[in-house]
């Protein structure tokens, strides 16, 4: 599948979905004036793209977020738990969750997002100073 | 104009300033930095949040409470956007949606506050008082656990993601929420909702 490059823009994150490489990455900040047609045609290409990987494939996504809104909060978590369901069923999936080092709120999130994701490598990555 | 104004030593005696220098003070007694009155769009928050991030850095306040106060701000004018229920919609060349409300964001006692009011249906109001009504009889545990529960929530099941919001907003806030109704009609009423940061 071909890679979705999108620049960040004032409200919504840089997004770089590289299926080829199986490299996933959302930077920035998220609170899109539409969440559901930010995210929702990533997902469904998310979903398409892991249905169709072999059982022992590597997906790695990475999470340079500095903030997000509510509901953007939840398109992610619909972007986590089908990576949860992509390793349930096999794959190796890792998620690199950044955020820089005195920013409580971006820590906090990450530790809620990871928890009850049995099947993700989640590893909650401290930025210094940025 | 059309009144004549009169001089003394050196004073306008205009009604003009003296009505807008008291709706002023008014609103610096109450500790508020920034406001905002009429209809939102989502254009309007994200002009007023990123004047509020720069005032914020502009005070050396800690990044932290900035990141706190900005996104209980988000929320706050989110809920207005969408659930306000004194709303105009049209069509100017492209659909327009508008919601009105009002939005305030200031300091007392050391702390950051955001307030913002709305107009609500009699007929929401008493699902909403229930939502916040629970979320504030959380601690602080309470919430978070809330919190993730309704993250993973179906989206089906929820009106635009209200709960979610409103959680953010106690989860980010120092102290618990304040909230407030008053009838304004037979079938309005007006809320008030605000968060210590």
């Amino acid at each position: 599948m071909q890679t979705i490059s999108i620049s960040a823009s004032e409200r919504a994150p840089e997004v770089e979905f590289n299926f080829a490489e199986g490299v996933l990455k959302l930077k920035g900040e998220s609170y899109p004036e539409d969440v559901a047609s930010f995210y929702g045609p990533l997902l469904t290409a998310l979903d398409k793209w892991l249905s169709g990987l072999e059982a022992e494939a590597s997906v790695r996504l990475d999470i340079e977020l500095v903030y997000f809104n509510s509901s953007s909060a939840k398109a992610l978590m619909n972007l986590l738990l089908m990576l949860e369901k992509a390793g349930g069923a096999g794959k190796k999936v890792e998620v690199n969750w950044y955020f820089n080092s005195d920013d409580d709120t971006m820590q906090e999130f990450g530790e809620d997002f990871s928890e009850d994701l049995e099947h993700v490598q989640f590893n909650l990555c401290a930025v210094e100073g940025a | 104009m059309g009144r004549m104004l009169l001089k003394d030593g050196g004073r306008y005696m205009g009604k003009l300033a003296e009505d807008y220098l008291s709706f002023k003070k008014v609103l610096e007694q109450k500790g508020i930095i920034f406001s905002f009155s009429g209809y939102v769009s989502e254009g309007i928050l994200f002009a007023l949040g990123d004047a509020l991030k720069q005032k914020m850095a502009l005070e050396d306040t800690d990044m932290n409470t900035t990141r706190k106060v900005f996104s209980v701000f988000v929320e706050q004018v989110q809920n207005i956007i969408r659930y306000s229920a004194e709303r105009v919609t049209g069509d100017i060349g492209k659909p327009v949606e508008l919601s009105s409300g009002m939005i305030a964001v200031g300091q007392e006692a050391g702390k950051f506050f955001v307030v913002c009011a709305n107009i609500v249906k009699l007929a929401d109001m008493e699902r909403l008082k229930e939502r916040l009504d629970h979320i504030k009889s959380l601690d602080k545990e309470g919430i978070k656990a809330f919190y993730k529960e309704k993250l993973r929530e179906d989206p089906e099941v929820e009106s635009k993601g209200a709960s979610i919001g409103l959680i953010e907003i106690a989860r980010r806030a120092s102290d618990p929420i304040d909230f407030d109704f008053m009838s304004v009609s037979d079938s309005t009423a007006f809320f008030c909702l605000k968060a210590f940061i």
